[in-house]
């Protein structure tokens, strides 16, 4: 486990493979590829599938059986008719706002409690320490009515503030920022002290910006499941134009038009920002894998 | 020494920054707090008649604006119509009356909002629940009776539909004013039936001619349509049966004469309509589309299945998808379990109610004229021409515009002939029920399970019992 | 503090000695603090805590407070409006356990959990080691199997809600060209949960392939050289050495796993809606039907189901705290 998270970018073999290769040690390639592909067909049909039927018309969709490829034409329109059956627009923005409130909000709270653990004179550590841990293990599907009550009772539905508030502070994040942060150097803490730093500058101006890649990972991981959350917006939003994507998406399922293509280019649309982050931002992820150990 | 201070300097801002943090923290919870509360209505106080009309000249004392507050559960091209209305409606009382509309959310959500409203007190003026909802809104007690009103001003109610009005009355009292009307009514595809020669004319009206018909149009008789019948699994079309037969869908006069105390969905009519059905899909002349209407309506659309049954809300969908399919759209009443029986179908859709509790005189007057205003043939017209529902005025369908959009829409007659053909009885008003959203769901649980194979009075039974410790629990709750 | 420590493994790092155990009262430095000492000295402690305080409002407001309150809920009724109605005891505990349809609830929350763990991983596990060959495209095979991982629940399910459309969904076009008629995949009560397990499967495979493979990766080099020297090859060498070493994330991976599925709601809500026959009806989404669906407000009901599945999670949680994470993260 502790070289998951210590070692960056994950050291993988196939990396080093052109120049390890042995032609003719390995008779099973084919059969590896085999293998590889089958799985490969499998697991990416469906997003080869989202992809291009987004941009089928009814014609390819709703016949039986149905095409695998726009046989009829390419129909960018889904994605405006999609745009037009749910303020797609505003929920983009909610979607935004949440992320980045919930992402920022968590970063801070995160960097400051992670920091009051492993560097300043907390009394009661151990006891903190177990209160931070324990909103690890609560799911929140077990206290989300009370949650939905106290955010109704606030007048905080269909807000970004009833969005966001639950989930601007998270026991992970402080967890992974402790975790970096103890791994500082000493030498450089006492000499930032000689210098005469407080706390708050030694933090944010030393400490923050050599956490940089801890503090990626806690942001990308926030930030993901900021933007892909369902339940709660579910509960805690009514208006359309209110709504993140990701409900906006499974209401465009449910509407009256029965045009797959349309409600394909919807999730497209709600999939890219996530996409990006996935494909451009994976060695963060891998570093804050393992410590999403209980949520 | 410099060094020291320094340090000493950003200790202290941060001491102070963090609780400053937390004060703007709570600074900006109640402003947001109190940011809802603002479109709810103007304030508390003057609730003395919450339970009847006001003085008719409280409007006329009234200075000012006076703002109706109007959620609605309306979206799409119904909307759209609603908005017209809405607009039309303050444009005849500017400096008057301004009704500002709201989309609440889907009906589920726009009861689980009104709800919270109650608590927060800050309900709207105006709400659009669904008809089902109906007995909470008499057991909730924040509305005034549409009856104290129409008594208050002696109007003459008989444009409205008696067998609409029925659906929202106890003891002839109008407890909420009608608004979205839609019935529900048997769709087939006439080329189907051509093609399996049968008489496109000659709908089927009860469960046997229905069986009939769909042996021969079915794929396994030798029939051009894979099903010749296919409905969802919703429990709306069940209740319909058991009120196309005269029977009552729960107890204490379907909820009319009292508190509903049990629902009797698992009477030997309902059941014979589950085994019946159960019969179709096993014999392969019936389509199990599941509980999503649309996939039913999606099977009908296609010419999968030439015999369906839905609301006269699909009817735009429908011929749409039948010009486009190059088909023959057919619409008929309502079948019968048998043929011959005394009963019809009850009108579905949802009203609109006028909220009183911790509302002012001035909103609850102005409140009614926008009822009155919806209601009248004129809007009722344009509402139907808009959307498709059932007109809930009589004169609206005299309204030239009306006329012309019926010639053009010839089926939607068949609704109005079978409206205007039913005699209006408890059964035919339908069940008032607390747990009426529940009821229908258990009723779904049942017929799909025996859909899938189990015994069907078994099933009904058992989800009709199901519902026994929630209906006590709701009654024991309002009292 | 034993907890404690087994967490800083869970979450992947080294057991750095940590001097807060409580009365600990120096600095992570443990030299002496060069700046002004005394009147600091005595007030960090105080400054400590103002730092936490920002996640511990959050925490409080929004985890420990609803978790009094859920409890509290779950011994009243409800009334219509969802006002709490009085204090019942533990009446809604024992319908929920005389109640065969909340049984069966547990046993699709069972099953499911069953369906979406032990799959999502042995699939993630054989993509892994396959990554782990050295033939070419290793890369793009590597970067297009994470992909799924990028997709939402909602996002997901929503495709997969027109892959399993009967009518002219693409599954049931796939079986059509084998002969095979259609199936109704989400409507036909046996094969309704097996058909939302299979998405969730998909979901979960990317997260377990990456963290597989970071485990892999992982691995010493020099383990697998010797093995590889000694004529161990292929299926042998995986089984006998790298599936050994592989046991922490393993492991891992079944708990994150089963409390993950515990939860899950999004494809269930788009997929079936609980249904056919409440067939797919999982806990938390028992929970949500009693709380928010059909004009529900069934706050006690549902708060005594939220109860049972707390108490779920926290004895899964103990679990990997007490017994696995000793026996097998530490090697």
């Amino acid at each position: 486990m502790t070289s998951v998270t210590t070692k960056e970018p994950v050291a993988t073999p196939g990396k080093a493979a052109p120049k390890k290769a042995r032609p003719g040690r390995r008779p099973s390639n084919i059969g590896t590829y085999l293998i590889l592909g089958v799985l490969f067909l499998i697991v990416l049909f469906p997003v080869y599938y989202g992809l291009v039927g987004s941009l089928m018309g009814e014609r390819d969709t709703n016949s039986f059986p149905p095409a695998l490829y726009p046989e009829n034409g390419v129909h960018p329109e889904n994605y405006s008719k999609a745009l037009d059956i749910i303020p797609l627009g505003d929920q983009y923005l909610t979607s935004v706002l949440q992320t980045l409130g919930i992402t920022l909000g968590q970063m801070i709270t995160s960097a400051l409690a992670a920091y009051a653990f492993v560097f300043l004179n907390l009394r009661w550590r151990g006891f903190w320490f177990a209160v931070f841990l324990s909103t690890m293990m609560i799911p929140f599907e077990s206290i989300i009515i009370p949650n939905y009550l106290l955010i109704s009772q606030w007048g905080l539905k269909d807000t970004i503030a009833g969005l966001t508030l639950p989930f601007l502070a998270t026991g992970f994040g402080t967890f992974l920022l402790r975790q970096s942060f103890l791994s500082f150097p000493m030498e450089l803490r006492d000499a930032a002290r000689v210098d005469g730093a407080g706390h708050v500058r030694f933090l944010f101006s030393i400490l923050l910006p050599l956490s940089r890649p801890s503090l990626a990972a806690l942001g990308i991981w926030s930030a993901l499941s900021a933007w892909n959350m369902y339940f709660w917006p579910l509960l805690a939003t009514e208006a359309p134009e209110n709504q993140t994507i990701q409900i906006g998406i499974s209401q465009l399922q449910s509407s009256d038009s029965d045009s797959p293509g349309m409600v394909l280019a919807g999730v497209m649309l709600a999939l890219f920002p996530t996409l990006l982050l996935v494909i451009f931002g994976q060695r963060f992820i891998v570093r804050g894998l393992t410590t999403g150990a209980v949520k | 020494m410099k060094t020291t201070t320094k340090g000493v300097h950003s200790r202290r801002r941060l001491r102070y920054a963090v609780p400053a943090g937390i004060v703007s923290a709570s600074l900006f919870l109640a402003a947001c707090g109190g940011g809802d509360t603002g479109d709810g209505s103007t304030g508390e106080g003057g609730d003395k008649a919450s339970g009847g009309a006001p003085a008719a000249d409280v409007l006329d004392k009234a200075s000012g604006v006076t703002t109706v507050a109007f959620w609605h559960a309306m979206d799409g091209t119904n909307a759209e119509a609603l908005t017209k209305l809405v607009t039309d409606f303050n444009a005849q009382n500017t400096g008057k009356i301004e009704v500002k509309a709201t989309y609440a959310g889907k009906y589920d959500d726009a009861i689980t909002k009104y709800k919270a409203a109650i608590q927060s007190k800050s309900t709207p003026d105006v709400i659009q629940i669904y008809d089902i909802g109906t007995r909470f809104m008499i057991d909730a007690k924040q509305t005034i009776p549409m009856q104290s009103f129409i008594e208050r001003d002696k109007l003459d109610v008989t444009d409205l539909q008696p067998n609409i009005t029925g659906y929202y009355s106890i003891d002839d009292k109008l407890n909420s004013m009608p608004f979205n009307t839609s019935m529900p009514v048997l769709y087939y595809n006439k080329s189907l039936f051509k093609a399996a020669g049968l008489d496109p004319e000659k709908p089927p009206q009860d469960l046997a001619a229905i069986r009939t018909a769909a042996e021969k149009l079915s794929k396994k008789g030798g029939g051009p349509a894979d099903y010749g019948f296919g409905a969802a699994i919703y429990g709306w079309l069940l209740e319909q049966f058991i009120a196309t037969d005269g029977k009552e869908y729960c107890d204490q006069g379907n909820g009319r004469d009292g508190k509903a105390t049990k629902v009797l969905f698992d009477q030997p009519e309902a059941v014979e309509v589950v085994k019946w059905w159960q019969q179709m899909v096993k014999d392969g002349y019936a389509a199990n589309t599941g509980r999503d209407t649309k996939a039913a309506q999606a099977a009908f659309k296609s010419g999968q299945l030439a015999i369906t049954l839905e609301s006269t809300g699909q009817l735009g969908g429908y011929s749409k998808a039948a010009k486009e399919g190059g088909w023959e759209l057919g619409a008929a009443n309502y079948p019968h379990i048998k043929a011959g029986t005394e009963g019809g179908p009850i009108i579905g859709g949802a009203s609109l109610w006028i909220n009183g509790e911790n509302h002012e005189d001035a909103n609850k007057e102005a409140a009614w004229r926008f009822v009155k205003f919806l209601a009248d043939p004129k809007s009722q017209a344009q509402w139907h021409i808009g959307t498709g529902y059932f007109p809930i005025s009589k004169g609206a369908l005299e309204e030239p515009a009306d006329v012309t959009y019926r010639k053009a829409n010839p089926l939607f007659d068949v609704a109005v002939q079978q409206l205007e053909n039913t005699k209006l009885s408890k059964a035919t008003q339908g069940c008032l029920l607390g747990v009426m959203p529940q009821a229908r769901k258990a009723s779904e649980d049942g017929l799909e399970a025996a859909l899938n194979g189990t015994d069907p009075q078994q099933a009904m039974t058992k989800a009709a019992e199901s519902l026994s410790a929630q209906i006590k629990q709701y009654n024991d709750s309002v009292g | 503090m034993d907890e404690v420590t087994d967490v800083t493994t869970t979450s992947g790092e080294k057991v750095l000695p940590e001097h807060g155990s409580g009365e600990d009262p120096g600095e992570r430095s443990g030299t002496p603090s060069p700046t002004p000492a005394g009147r600091e000295a005595r007030r960090e402690p105080f400054v400590a805590v103002l730092y936490l305080l920002p996640a511990l409002v959050v925490f409080g407001v929004f985890i420990f407070w609803p978790l009094v309150k859920s409890i509290l809920l779950s011994v009243q009724g409800t009334d219509i409006l969802g006002n709490p109605s009085g204090f019942v005891g533990l009446v809604n505990y024992t319908r929920l356990f005389s109640d065969p349809d909340f049984l069966q609830v547990l046993w699709v929350t069972f099953a499911f959990t069953i369906l979406t763990v032990i799959p999502s991983i042995a699939i993630a596990l054989l993509i892994a080691l396959l990554l782990q060959s050295r033939i070419k495209g290793v890369r793009f095979f590597r970067t297009a199997f994470a992909l799924p991982f990028a997709f939402s629940v909602a996002t997901a399910s929503v495709i997969f809600g027109v892959l399993f459309n009967p009518a002219s969904g693409v599954l049931n076009g796939i079986l059509n060209t084998f002969g095979i008629d259609k199936v109704q995949w989400l409507t036909n009560p046996d094969l309704a949960l097996w058909s939302v397990s299979g998405a969730t499967v998909w979901m979960q495979i990317g997260y377990n392939l990456l963290v597989l493979s970071a485990g892999l990766g992982a691995l010493p080099e020099d383990v697998l050289e010797a093995a590889r020297l000694d004529g161990a090859s292929g299926l042998r060498l995986q089984r006998s050495i790298v599936m050994p070493l592989l046991t922490p994330q393993l492991f891992f991976l079944v708990v994150v796993g089963t409390i993950h599925s515990l939860q899950s709601f999004g494809q269930i809500k788009i997929l079936t809606v609980g249904g056919p026959e409440d067939r797919t009806t999982t806990l938390v989404y028992s929970i949500y039907e009693q709380a928010f669906a059909n004009n529900n407000s069934n706050y006690g009901y549902a708060s005594a189901q939220a109860m049972v599945l707390l108490v779920i999670v926290l004895i899964i949680t103990a679990l990997q705290f007490g017994v696995l994470e000793r026996r097998v993260f530490y090697r």
